[in-house]
């Protein structure tokens, strides 16, 4: 099963994560309208805005917690439309949500564990689990702690470790940041570019625009709900109205 | 599919929790305590003149003062006064900041098994060979086996509290376990001479026991608040009644009973498990208490002429196992229940070990990284309603048999309320914390309160305060049953053996959002 979103992805020169003008309502209120973007294999790609402007919306909406109303997504190529969350996660997209949304009350392993709760290959869990304590020492020395006596750092290792147990072709991050030390984000933002390196794709969500777009190869700016801006970081960068809104330059 | 299905039960989560405390030790001596007090006094109710164990002091006394069995009984009452009194004394020098000492606990264990020794000798005297040793022959007074069976009980639980304190505070379950059933199996055997007890012990304690444990599954597994839980034991007694009685003369064995009642209330759990998926907490709740109510509504106004309306049916049918008949033998009654629910229990807690149980946990800690980690939370959250279902289900059928008659209001409100108090007094999502508030409530639900108004009429012609007599505990029975839950909650408010999850979240108490919450719909 956990095989099946490698095969795909290795079929066709398709994009990872593919949104076509996507509406994504909350009730009667808009939260998403008619976003497009697109996530080619081995990319970081970045998603920057203002809080309310879609971010977390959209990676929910490409993770199936919530369902557009109109539009597409595609994951290698082919529809999500009407596929659970559940499924979603099989087919080898890790979402390390906003929040961090840890299992407070189990153990740091168990909630290692849970994230490769729908995987069936014992040697390969073993072999991610090993990947994971490897990329973040800590967790391995705080293993049978709660998850939720960590400190904010760990607590975001846990959510960045319990996706990748997944195994997952695409990871999307909610924030990585959040509430972190600053020598703490520059740790977490090297240990996602050596995942990148291995070939995960990875979409971001950053406040901290300026982090997220050296991170990233191609960033979309989002505000109220729509796409305003896209293209290769260095652009964004240059862009003399990211500099005002987002980068305080 | 299928497989993806089955694989939901594989058990992969190697190691078991282990729940340490005292709770469990206290539970064991104040129980020794309790059936040494029992075993001495039970003769005296039975007979004026005995001095206990069967051994009645009219004989000793007339026949052989001085006799070897009249010593034993003695060297026994100074053991026995010792493991009553020890634990309240113990439990005092604590409160005082004083502990007994590991020779105190030798002492203890030591006076148990002498105790324990000496029972055997007098029991041997009194009924196997009838004669005292240095006077010959004798006719023992009324003698009752309970009573030697409860005080050897209670010498044993004794030595096991006090001979293994720190294993048994360090496997609170397992110790539980040991202490808890061989009383379970030879109960049968101490009460043989009272029929009644023992289809009380059936009928009350093994069927609220079962429904706990199944209740447990949804509202501690799984997390999810059911107030409603009676109509499914309404519906596994209906369906036992329906095809075990006269009604539509269909006459089907226990055993299939029991399969089909599961079956049927398990359908009826994910069918009203189905349009809650969404809810959570008190809406989830509401939802429930409407089934709960509706359930039994409906027998009442004898939908498609199935129920038999207000009067229930009744006849049901009183099941053989070939030569074993069951309504000249409650005790066979017993062992089955027993039977099954150890059955239940070794797999509800497979279950909770299983694939499914963890992610019952990961959806009762935070459904939307439940769900982004990829557990199905729609299957998940039926399977939890299925499986408590079936287990209320089972209890059900047993229930119509034992009975013999199922009518509406067997399955009120109350009986929702009585399962989900003995959950919460026990501890929720805590198998052992459950059966052990099982035995606790339905003892004081069932038997203390309803008698507590013959006790103390006796009492006052006993101490001549007829003051007692007037007062009348049957109109006080929920008030009292209500203060002893307030007063429970607010000493352990995790129940009396809380699982892990439930004493974090006692220490954090932080909620999880919903998934339906995040999709903008609830």
């Amino acid at each position: 099963m956990t095989s099946n979103g490698a095969s795909v992805a290795a079929s066709n020169g398709a994009p990872v994560i593919e949104l076509r003008d996507v509406d994504v309502f909350y009730g009667r209120v808009a939260a998403l309208r008619k976003v497009s973007l697109e996530v080619h294999p081995g990319e970081i790609v970045a998603l920057i805005g203002s809080n309310g402007a879609g971010k977390t919306s959209t990676l929910r909406t490409i993770s199936g917690l919530i369902s557009p109303r109109n539009g597409d997504v595609l994951l290698f190529g082919k529809s999500i439309r009407g596929v659970g969350a559940a499924h979603i996660a099989r087919l080898g997209v890790g979402h390390a949500p906003e929040g961090r949304r840890l299992f407070a009350r189990m153990t740091v392993r168990e909630n290692l564990d849970m994230g490769a709760y729908s995987r069936n290959d014992r040697a390969g869990i073993r072999r991610d689990l090993e990947r994971v304590f490897t990329l973040f020492p800590r967790l391995r020395e705080r293993a049978t702690q709660l998850a939720g006596s960590l400190s904010g750092g760990e607590q975001q290792m846990v959510a960045i470790g319990r996706a990748l147990m997944s195994d997952p072709k695409a990871l999307l991050l909610d924030e990585p940041s959040l509430g972190l030390a600053p020598i703490l984000v520059d740790a977490i933002f090297e240990v996602i570019k050596e995942i990148n390196s291995k070939g995960t794709t990875i979409l971001l969500i950053e406040q901290n625009a300026l982090l997220a777009l050296k991170t990233a190869s191609r960033g979309y700016v989002l505000e109220t709900g729509s796409v305003v801006l896209s293209g290769p970081s260095a652009d964004l960068i240059a862009s003399p109205d990211i500099q005002r809104a987002y980068l305080g330059m | 599919m299928l497989e993806r299905f089955l694989s939901l039960f594989r058990i992969d989560t190697g190691k078991r929790e282990r729940n340490q405390g005292t709770t469990v030790f206290w539970i064991i001596a104040g129980t020794a305590s309790a059936l040494l007090l029992m075993g001495w006094l039970l003769p005296w109710f039975v007979n004026d003149y005995s001095a206990g164990v069967g051994y009645s002091a009219q004989d000793a006394l007339v026949s052989s003062p001085t006799g070897i069995g009249t010593f034993c009984i003695y060297i026994m009452a100074v053991a026995m006064i010792m493991l009553v009194v020890s634990p309240i004394a113990e439990a005092i020098a604590r409160a005082r900041g004083r502990a007994f000492g590991k020779r105190a606990d030798r002492i203890r264990f030591i006076a148990a098994l002498v105790g324990l020794a000496l029972t055997a000798v007098v029991w041997f005297l009194v009924s196997v060979i009838q004669e005292e040793p240095l006077f010959g022959s004798f006719t023992a007074g009324t003698y009752t086996d309970s009573a030697v069976w409860l005080t050897m009980y209670g010498f044993a639980m004794a030595a096991l509290a006090y001979g293994a304190r720190d294993w048994v505070v360090a496997r609170q379950s397992v110790a539980f376990g040991v202490a808890a059933l061989p009383f379970g199996i030879f109960l049968p055997l101490m009460f043989h001479q009272a029929p009644d007890f023992l289809l009380w012990a059936a009928g009350s304690l093994a069927i609220y026991m079962l429904l706990a444990l199944g209740l447990n599954v949804v509202v501690g597994f799984a997390g999810l608040l059911d107030l409603g839980y009676a109509a499914f034991f309404a519906i596994g007694g209906y369906a036992c009644a329906s095809f075990a009685s006269p009604i539509h003369n269909i006459h089907l064995p226990l055993w299939v009973l029991i399969f089909l009642g599961a079956a049927v209330a398990s359908m009826f759990g994910a069918v009203l498990g189905a349009p809650t998926l969404r809810l959570r907490g008190d809406y989830l709740a509401i939802v429930t208490l409407g089934f709960g109510e509706i359930i039994p509504d409906l027998a009442t106004n004898n939908v498609f002429n199935l129920t038999g309306g207000a009067n229930g049916i009744s006849g049901i049918d009183q099941p053989h196992y070939g030569a074993l008949d069951f309504s000249t033998s409650p005790r066979w009654y017993y062992w089955s229940l027993l039977i099954v629910s150890i059955l239940v229990i070794i797999f509800l807690r497979n279950i909770e070990r299983s694939r499914v149980g963890r992610a019952w946990v990961a959806l009762r800690e935070d459904e939307v990284a439940a769900a982004a980690t990829g557990i199905n939370t729609t299957t998940t959250k039926l399977l939890a309603f299925a499986i408590g279902a079936s287990v209320s289900g089972l209890a059900g059928a047993f229930y119509g048999s034992i009975v013999s008659i199922v009518s509406p209001d067997d399955f009120s409100f109350s009986v929702s309320i009585a399962v989900l108090s003995i959950v919460v007094l026990g501890g929720i999502g805590n198998i052992v914390g459950v059966i052990l508030g099982s035995f606790i409530l339905t003892f004081v639900i069932f038997w203390v309160l309803p008698n507590m108004n013959e006790w103390t009429t006796t009492l006052s012609t006993t101490v001549h305060v007829p003051a007692l007599a007037g007062i009348d505990f049957s109109s006080y029975t929920f008030i009292i049953y209500g203060l002893a839950l307030i007063a429970m909650m607010l000493l352990r408010p995790g129940g009396l053996l809380p699982s892990r999850a439930r004493r974090i979240e006692l220490e954090s108490g932080e909620e999880s959002e919903s998934l339906a919450a995040v999709q903008g719909v609830a």
